[in-house]
């Protein structure tokens, strides 16, 4: 405890170096948390298209019930399909009532006539959306199919892009905060060399001088992430509505407080790593101690 | 008690600071080791402190070869020896209190156990008014008192003084070497003081060891020393 309030005596003395130090973690650790959130937003986004029929086959107005069932059951056959779902011209004209219920000009004179029978089939596998297509489309009952094939793939591409963009960028950063957290704790080293020389004469272990530079790199670490997580935070809190209204039926908001604890403790265990360890490789560099 | 046999301490620019010197330094002695200045005296007290290395020969200390202890040891052997030096090493930022309690503090001790030892010690120095005030706020003389009270203050087997008297006028260093005896005499602690200020050395009537080009050229009880 005399260590950690000895520390912060020594951060408040020259809070310039403190300040860059910890303003550098925390914008690392805020673009982590805004890059985590796309990945985790991206992947929220990728299943919830994965797990929607991801083949929509619309029929013909004179396509017969038995003849919907006899496509229905052809598709089972394939073994490829989690699901088939058969939606009536009815049920139809329900779903469209039901999505543009605010829109009143757009429900006006629409009947079920208008709208086609269909079947939505979800696909086990997203590499088996072309052979089940294929087998929905060969029905001459089957006037259009509709596959969100390209979707999921452009979403792929973009979670990968996300990821590596990402990846590149923190690591950039984290170097960055790394080198910036040596620099500094050298500079502290430096200061202190009349304190340390005295220390170490007159009986101080290595681990004892070394201290407070260790818990000095953990409260770079730790300040970053909870200020970058509680910016993080108070961001979403601000543009959930936007966002939501944005992504539609996706629902991700309200998001689980539980998910920003977890984010804080886990960025605030890497922050104070890479702090120790920055503040260890300048102990190593700069403290000369016989 | 300190011996020091055969050693020789050599500088990698050819120097030789110490020259096979052998020296046998009891328990609870005061000793003033005078000579030239460059003669060796600092090279001395910093062997002791494991601050410097020995080119040949062993350092025992209780008995014990202290060139044999291993790194991560030293800080054991620190804490049996004070320092004190002439440019005083006092932190500039701490208080009087602050400075005396750095011992402490590398000890772990408890804050209240710091508390009572600091001021135990600054009283027996006489600065017990200045325990709050910073070291430019004090005299040359309170200064060395204070770095007198570090050294002590986590009661040594030895204590070094490297010319603690040096920059001082003849009474305030006087008082410092009275104070010096007076920690010798009431602690028992072993004094090794360096010195080239014959007034001191002649008043106080301690054995004297001379050194001259690191080799040890006159060791008498009572001694006295005549400065070039």
């Amino acid at each position: 405890m005399r260590q950690i309030k000895k520390t912060l005596k020594l951060l408040r003395r020259s809070p310039y170096q403190a300040l860059a130090a910890g303003l550098a973690m925390t914008l690392t650790f805020f673009v982590t948390s805004i890059f985590a959130i796309l990945i985790i937003g991206g992947q929220i986004v990728l299943n919830y298209v994965e797990q929607r029929p991801q083949v929509i086959a619309f029929f013909k107005d004179d396509a017969t019930e038995t003849k919907i069932n006899e496509i229905i059951a052809k598709v089972k056959a394939t073994g490829l399909a989690k699901g088939v779902k058969y939606v009536t011209k009815e049920e139809a004209l329900a779903i469209y009532r039901e999505r543009n219920k605010n829109e009143p000009l757009l429900l006006e004179s629409v009947s079920a006539d208008f709208l086609p029978a269909s079947i939505d089939i979800s696909i086990n596998k997203a590499s088996d959306i072309n052979a089940v297509t294929q087998v929905v489309r060969e029905e001459p009952e089957v006037e259009r199919v509709i596959t969100p094939e390209n979707l999921v793939e452009q979403l792929v591409k973009w979670t990968k892009t996300i990821r590596l963009g990402g990846a590149i960028l923190v690591s950039a950063l984290l170097s960055i905060s790394f080198l910036i957290i040596i620099m500094v704790v050298g500079m502290r080293i430096a200061l202190r060399r009349d304190e340390i020389s005295i220390m170490n004469l007159v009986g101080a272990t290595k681990w004892y001088i070394a201290k407070p530079f260790l818990i000095e790199g953990a409260i770079y670490g730790i300040v970053g992430a909870s200020i970058s997580t509680f910016l993080v935070y108070a961001l979403l809190l601000t543009y959930s509505r936007p966002i939501q209204e944005f992504l539609g039926p996706i629902q991700v908001f309200p998001v689980n407080p539980l998910f920003f604890i977890y984010l804080w403790v886990g960025e605030a265990l890497i922050a104070s790593v890479v702090g120790i360890c920055g503040a260890a490789i300048a102990l190593y560099r700069y403290l000369k101690i016989k | 008690m300190i011996e020091f046999v055969s050693v020789t301490k050599k500088f990698p620019n050819g120097q030789i600071a110490l020259d096979d010197l052998n020296l046998k330094i009891a328990d609870g002695e005061f000793i003033f080791l005078v000579g030239p200045s460059g003669a060796g005296k600092t090279t001395l007290l910093r062997l002791i402190t494991r601050e410097t290395w020995p080119t040949a020969g062993q350092i025992l200390f209780n008995g014990e070869d202290i060139l044999k202890i291993p790194s991560s040891k030293i800080p054991l052997l620190r804490r049996k020896i004070g320092t004190v030096f002439q440019d005083f090493k006092l932190l500039l930022t701490r208080t009087i209190f602050e400075n005396v309690a750095v011992p402490l503090e590398v000890l772990s001790r408890p804050d209240q156990a710091i508390k009572e030892e600091v001021a135990a010690v600054l009283e027996k120095v006489d600065l017990t008014q200045k325990a709050d005030s910073f070291p430019v706020q004090i005299s040359g003389g309170e200064v060395q008192r204070t770095a007198i009270a570090r050294a002590i203050v986590s009661k040594p087997q030895i204590l070094l003084a490297d010319e603690p008297t040096g920059d001082l006028d003849p009474q305030t260093a006087l008082s410092i070497v009275k104070i010096l005896e007076k920690i010798n005499e009431e602690d028992k602690t072993t004094i090794i003081m360096a010195t080239h200020n014959s007034g001191i050395v002649n008043h106080f009537k301690k054995r004297v060891v001379f050194i001259k080009s690191g080799k040890i050229e006159g060791d008498e009880k009572e001694g006295k020393y005549e400065a070039d």
